[in-house]
């Protein structure tokens, strides 16, 4: 998985409900409500990025002959590319 | 001749010849008649099991205890009296009659009232479990978490074969493109089935960044359901690391692993539609957020706009805005001069075009009529000369030519005398032609004879 940027998604939307609210006050000196709206918009472009980021994969995980899980080098589980008959057909 | 009850032999001292063999259908009328006679109204305890609700109200199912079984059906009418659900695996106290369906050949019992007796041995065992599970809390509502904001990568432990796994992936591709889903492959059912869910609940809560875990099986009976009813996969669900859906069975079907799981969907697909549903919400809040925040800047901008207009409209700026206006009104007075002459200028041109239209109209018209008149009258009068003239000339020629066909025709030699002469229907040309004493027709000019030859001179 590849990440745009590290803040986690729930953390940028966050903020970016922040800003619509402090904007919407109307309280700031125009200067301040720009530069509060460019980092909404830097952040709306973030979010929606996070939304669409990863390729969709289908995986199964791999048993033995035995029903064990098959292991790699690290102890962790191995999976195949899952393509079960009938799917989007 | 003796022929009265089951006689199927002759008798000792009768003649073998006669022996009466029922039809099948006589001895079907008359075990309906001992049968249905004997049995009209018992009361049968035994279990349920094959029940079906048939689309049309009645239901089917089979009474059996240890020993034996039999059909029982309720007829719509009578369940509409029946006032709980049964189920496969119940004891129930049935009361009816016992019916003889003749072209099957089968009997069956035909329940007029139904009554629960206590549990079937699974009904007990699930009622047992999932009161012990609710006593220690595993069911509380404060227990259980919700799904992730954004799940990423999503576990489903189910058959890896079948429509559940299908309908689940369906949902999942068509409106969640880019989540990932890492299946375990479990049996869901039969010996085995419970301890494979299991393991699958724990492997995928050990892989890295699982967001949330599906655990999923198709409608069946309350057998087949059962790996979902026992307690160990209703402890590994508790224990899991990852949100947990259950999706097992119909919407209808209760099982110990729904009332463990964070959520209970009714049908796998829904449990899909719950992870899809997640990014949907996530991208219409995003989308009102953007709006907001667009709205919330230009209604910002407006305010600062007003106020400068608010400035500008002070004292200090009228000077120069009333030379603007001097300027202005300067070249709105030439627009309109300008107009003014333009207009005018139009409509003398409309006039002269008009007057001309007319005068060029009337002209044309009178002449090229008077023309076309004069030329008419001569070529009538050419024609009429032309015809005039041929009628003549082919009148004589027809007069010639009647005088020409005249002259040739017999008729008219005979009209000079002459006298056309037949013997049968031969005409005479020769002397030889004919003897003495034959018979000879004479045409003339006007009218026959019939006359003898009495003699002849051949020349």
């Amino acid at each position: 998985m590849t990440k745009p940027e590290a803040v986690p998604f729930e953390a940028a939307l966050k903020q970016l409900e922040e800003i619509v609210q402090r904007l919407e006050k109307g309280e700031l000196s125009l200067e301040d409500s720009l530069k509060l709206y460019e980092e909404g918009i830097r952040l709306s472009r973030l979010c929606h990025a996070k939304l669409d980021e990863a390729e969709g994969r289908i995986e199964q995980l791999l048993k033995d002959a035995r029903g064990e899980l098959v292991l790699d080098a690290d102890g962790k589980p191995k999976t195949a590319p899952l393509t079960p008959a009938g799917d989007e057909r | 001749m003796q022929q009265k009850g089951l006689d199927f032999g002759a008798g000792p001292q009768g003649p073998p010849a006669v022996r009466r063999a029922l039809s099948v259908a006589e001895l079907t009328d008359r075990i309906q008649g001992a049968l249905e006679v004997e049995f009209a109204d018992v009361w049968v305890e035994g279990e349920i099991s094959n029940l079906k609700f048939a689309d049309s109200g009645h239901w089917y199912f089979s009474l059996k205890d240890a020993a034996a079984q039999i059909r029982a059906v309720v007829w719509k009418t009578a369940a509409r009296g029946i006032r709980f659900r049964p189920k496969d695996g119940m004891k129930v106290l049935a009361r009816g009659g016992v019916r003889v369906y003749p072209p099957r050949g089968e009997y069956q019992l035909s329940v007029e009232a139904l009554e629960p007796l206590g549990k079937g041995s699974l009904q007990q065992a699930f009622e047992e479990l999932k009161e012990k599970l609710e006593k220690e809390g595993l069911f509380d509502a404060k227990r259980k978490r919700p799904l992730p904001m954004l799940p990423r990568r999503v576990g489903v432990v189910t058959s890896p074969t079948g429509a559940v796994l299908r309908d689940i992936l369906r949902v999942l591709r068509s409106r969640y493109r880019n989540l990932e889903v890492l299946l375990y492959p479990a049996r869901v059912q039969g010996e085995g089935a419970a301890a494979e869910i299991v393991q699958g609940i724990r492997a995928l809560g050990s892989v890295a960044g699982l967001d949330v875990l599906i655990v999923a099986r198709g409608g069946g009976s309350l057998e087949d359901l059962w790996a979902f009813n026992e307690e160990r996969v209703a402890r590994a669900l508790a224990a899991s690391r990852v949100p947990t859906i259950s999706a097992v069975g119909h919407e209808t079907d209760f099982t110990i692993a729904d009332f463990v799981a964070d959520l209970r969907a009714p049908t796998p697909s829904a449990a899909a539609e719950q992870v899809v549903k997640a990014k949907a919400d996530l991208e219409a809040h995003l989308g009102a957020l953007d709006k907001q925040l667009h709205a919330a800047l230009s209604l910002r901008l407006t305010h600062v706009r007003s106020r400068a207009l608010a400035l500008t409209s002070h004292r200090v700026f009228e000077a120069e805005r009333g030379r603007l206006r001097n300027a202005a009104q300067r070249v709105d007075d030439l627009t309109a001069r300008a107009k003014t002459g333009l207009t005018r200028q139009r409509e003398r041109s409309r006039d002269r075009l008009r007057h001309a239209q007319t005068r060029l109209a009337a002209f044309a018209w009178q002449r090229q009529l008077g023309d076309r008149r004069q030329a008419l009258a001569a070529h009538l009068e050419a024609l009429r000369l032309r015809l005039g003239a041929s009628l003549e000339a082919r009148r004589a020629a027809l007069g010639q030519n009647a005088a020409r066909l005249d002259s040739l025709s017999p008729l008219a030699v005979l009209s000079r005398g002459y006298a056309l002469a037949w013997k049968g229907e031969r005409l005479l040309r020769l002397a030889s032609d004919v003897a003495a004493g034959d018979s000879i027709r004479l045409r003339l000019h006007q009218g026959g004879l019939s006359a003898t030859v009495t003699s002849k001179e051949n020349e």
